[in-house]
């Protein structure tokens, strides 16, 4: 174990101590005997957007896909990446370039249809063709962003040597590309001739044709009511596990689905990412009959709150053009630098977790950068010098940054409202007013709102989040932080660009993450050190699991397969 | 039904047709004001794909091109499009179908109002100033005081946790919609407040019903206290509340937004939240015109009962 894993497996290991000690998994329900009614039942407030994989960006709806659908890789449920179609784990040349995937000759979709390499070529194709957000994890393959331009209409780096044999050819190495791979989203395989035939906009409309290679599929869909799934017969991968049903109430808000779990009408509440709210964690933590009920997992979200770089008091080089350098080698002049850094210091993050997230439980104080705690790229504990709270400092930076006055007056937080963003932007007003003395006005909005003017670079102070989606820091830097991101519309929304830091994170992307992470870790310590983003916490995930359902739980990102999942006499 | 009536009802219907126009008309061009499109994510979606599904969407197009595909769709095939969030969702189905959800919602809820009203405000009436009356009376003003999601809270920490506890989980209140014995108690949150109201009405009405000549006749001719209560007293009485019919029944059709959201019913009360939170033009438009025809034709239908009531109506 390398001592990256060490640390990443300490880092798992403290923080799912410290969540979970007190609210322990789920036990009682009396012997092991499975109930004979093996239904699971949950709820999702709002629909799923797509539950096409070529088309899905929401995390909610990757719950399903990852039942339905299979990859040539996944996630376990120590977010260690395993076969899932492919047979083996693949080939890779030595200039990194060329990658073999072996794949499971057992292989079928659930109607009976074999899968062969050309299916995972027509289904990648079809990925890029439309072109939606999780495309980009094939972009790498060459002559696949000619298929996302329309300029071509198949991906000259893909090959099938034979019916199970599938070989990609990439522009350049790509060290996390088994990472993406493993994401149940855009790499997954689609079964063509009922595609086709269902017609490209309407095949997820009706389970009849919603056809995928998974150990569930699909038995109805009531648009925005309800979905059902049923494990697949004879499914290629052996047993599909205990669970016969799986009902979803989709419309449910957490607070209700609280009140129907605990009159036994949903066996779980929080998967698919529906957790349930602040107020109830509280309750049953506090309590300690229910607390047995609850389990509380590390998650995948970074808080922060993100700084312009371009315009506004804290901007490295006001006036600058989106896109353009703002820090590195080519900008040592940062007159934000110490506005930044005294407003990051200036927060106790203890307090906020705390007053924010039900005493802790629902988020973490985040002081390790912003890569979330147990994450490839986490800086550990204290790991981000900035996001210490120590006022004294921070009023000296203060006044060096702002000695007149007069940029710190008309300041503005924008955020979206929700019960935590309310908390979290009531307490920061709160800290930054008593520490730095200082009065920032809160602006909430709704998220479309806020994320239209943070795509157009003009939110001077806001907030920020990031739900990882698949194991690895170029998930961040690339989507977040580089500078073919900062220009207007794209995803790095301080429009932060250091080209210095940029070099180091493209080298990296090239090397298996062993190699990169000591790379990916100085680029982040880039980041921190310019304060882009000032972390406040590490999501969690909590669940409320009644006593007697057995295999339930988080990996991190996702949730543990239904194929685990069982239900004991009660 | 006479001639009068329906020459009245069309052009009631007319009016219903043009207000749900320029209702949708002022929609379409509030919701295009609102920051943002349903189309923005927090992950980068390639510029191109968004201006294709832009394109896809016709939100590309100036507002009144748009505005008149929107419309035409709607009149020549009704077609109200497809929702931009829930990608290949087709509104119009949708629509319908939550539709019949709150519809079912709401004719629970105003027999819930009408019942318990009106049996609340006769009882006080016929025995006023006794227990009885002071009892419906708190009542009425209690259930008028206390808002419908108020009720909605109450009703769920006593029916669905409550119940659930002190009956080992034999009998309690399953969230949800599907089922039949999911309908009365969120109907019953809908519809006390409202109920209260007709409570009220009705007291007043009958009090002053029953001290007439002809229900005095009633009496003296030696009829049932049944007879003279339902056949002679409380059908006269009932013209005033009919008369607040309309305006009870938008106030239930709107108030459905609310409890909808919190018992979790896939109606058209919560489509209206939650599409405008996400910007899903298509069915906020979609939804409002819905409503506003919805209302129109719910205050249509309590006008055509008053010449029912009262022969003295005629339109």
């Amino acid at each position: 174990m390398t001592r990256s894993r060490v640390s990443r497996f300490l880092a798992v290991a403290v923080g799912a101590i410290c969540l979970v000690t007190a609210c322990g998994p789920s036990n009682g329900g009396g012997g092991s005997e499975l109930a004979a009614d093996q239904t699971l039942r949950f709820n999702m407030q709002d629909d799923v957007t797509s539950l096409d994989p070529a088309d899905v960006d929401a995390a909610v709806d990757i719950t399903f896909l990852s039942e339905v659908f299979s990859g040539l890789y996944k996630f376990d449920n120590e977010l260690k990446i395993v076969p899932d179609a492919a047979d083996g784990m693949p080939q890779v040349s030595s200039d990194g370039k060329t990658w073999t995937f072996k794949l499971n000759k057992n292989v079928k979709f659930s109607n009976g249809d074999k899968v062969t390499a050309a299916d995972w070529i027509w289904s990648w194709t079809r990925t890029l063709r439309r072109n939606h957000a999780y495309a980009s994890n094939l972009y790498i393959i060459t002559g696949a962003q000619d298929v996302a331009n329309g300029a071509a209409t198949t991906v000259s780096g893909l090959s099938a040597p034979d019916d199970y044999t599938l070989v990609a050819k990439l522009d350049a190495p790509a060290g996390y590309w088994l990472s993406q791979l493993a994401m149940p989203t855009a790499a997954e395989v689609l079964d063509r001739k009922v595609i086709e035939a269902a017609g490209e906009d309407k095949w997820t409309e009706q389970a009849a044709t919603y056809i995928g290679t998974g150990p569930f599929k699909m038995t109805a869909r009531t648009p925005k009511q309800s979905m059902d799934f049923e494990p697949v017969k004879d499914w290629w991968g052996g047993s599909t596990g205990a669970l016969t049903k799986v009902h979803v109430d989709i419309g449910v808000d957490p607070a209700a689905a609280v009140q129907k779990f605990e009159s036994g009408g949903y066996e779980i509440v929080g998967m698919a990412n529906q957790a349930p709210g602040p107020d109830d964690v509280l309750r049953y933590k506090n309590d300690p009959t229910k607390s047995k009920l609850l389990n509380v997992y590390p998650g995948a979200r970074t808080t922060a709150v993100g700084f312009n770089f371009v315009s506004g008091p804290f901007a490295s080089k006001p006036g600058a053009k989106p896109g353009d350098p703002t820090n590195g080698a080519s900008n040592t002049n940062d007159p934000g630098l110490a506005g930044r850094r005294a407003f990051s210091l200036a927060i106790d993050r203890k307090q906020l977790a705390d007053i924010a997230c039900a005493h802790a439980i629902t988020c973490q104080p985040a002081t390790g950068g912003p890569i979330t705690i147990g994450f490839k790229g986490y800086l550990g504990e204290n790991g981000d010098p900035w996001a210490k709270f120590d006022v004294a400092q921070a009023k000296q930076l203060l006044e060096q940054w702002d000695p007149s006055g007069t940029k710190r007056k008309g300041l503005e937080y924008r955020y979206n409202t929700s019960p935590g963003n309310d908390k979290r932007a009531q307490n920061l007003q709160a800290q930054w007013k008593q520490n730095l003395g200082v009065d920032v006005k809160l602006v909430p909005s709704d998220f479309p709102t806020l994320q239209a003017d943070r795509k157009k670079k003009i939110v001077i102070i806001g907030r920020q989040s990031w739900g990882i989606d698949y194991d690895h820091p170029q998930d961040w830097f690339d989507n977040l932080f580089s500078c073919d991101q900062a220009k207007v519309g794209r995803g790095n929304d301080e429009a932060y660009c250091n080209p210095d830091m940029d070099k180091i994170t493209a080298d990296a992307n090239t090397k298996p993450i062993d190699q990169a992470l000591p790379e990916y870790v100085q680029a982040m310590k880039l980041l921190v050190n310019d304060v882009v983003w000032m972390t406040i916490d590490y999501g969690t995930q909590p669940y409320l699991t009644q006593s007697y359902v057995k295999g339930a739980g988080y990996n991190g990102l996702y949730d543990f397969s239904w194929l685990g999942i069982k239900i004991l006499k009660h | 039904m006479t001639r009068g009536t329906l020459i009245y009802a069309a052009q009631r219907l007319v009016l219903i047709t043009v207000t749900a126009v320029v209702v949708s008309s002022i929609v379409f061009v509030g919701v295009h004001q609102l920051p943002g499109t349903a189309l923005i994510h927090e992950r980068d979606t390639n510029p191109a794909t968004t201006a294709a599904l832009m394109h896809y969407y016709h939100l590309d197009l100036p507002w009144p091109q748009q505005y008149w595909l929107w419309l035409t769709g709607v009149v020549l095939h009704g077609d109200l499009g497809e929702s931009l969030v829930n990608r290949g969702l087709q509104i119009t189905p949708l629509l319908i179908r939550e539709t019949q959800v709150s519809a079912t919602l709401g004719i629970a809820a105003v027999l819930i109002t009408v019942i318990v009203g009106m049996s609340l405000g006769t009882l006080a009436a016929i025995r006023q100033n006794t227990w009885v009356d002071y009892t419906a009376s708190t009542a009425a003003v209690v259930g008028y005081s206390v808002p419908s999601f108020v009720w909605a809270f109450l009703l769920i920490l006593l029916t669905v946790g409550g119940f659930y506890r002190w009956t080992g989980g034999l009998i309690y209140e399953d969230i949800g919609w599907g089922k039949l014995e999911q309908i009365p108690v969120p109907a019953l949150a809908l519809g006390l407040p409202y109920a209260a109201i007709v409570a009220r009405l009705t007291r007043a009405s009958m009090l002053e019903v029953i001290r007439q000549d002809y229900v005095r006749t009633a009496w003296a001719k030696g009829l049932r206290s049944r007879v003279v209560i339902l056949r002679h007293a409380l059908r006269n009485a009932l013209i005033p509340v009919i008369s607040i019919l309309g305006p009870l029944v938008t106030g239930i059709i709107t108030g459905s937004v609310v409890i909808e959201f919190l018992f979790g019913i896939p109606g058209l009360g919560k489509e209206f939240v939650t599409s405008i939170l996400s910007r899903d033009y298509n069915v906020v438009i979609g939804v409002f015109t819905f409503y506003a025809a919805l209302v129109g034709f719910a205050n249509l239908v309590v006008d055509l009962l008053y010449p029912v009531l009262d022969p003295r109506i005629r339109y």
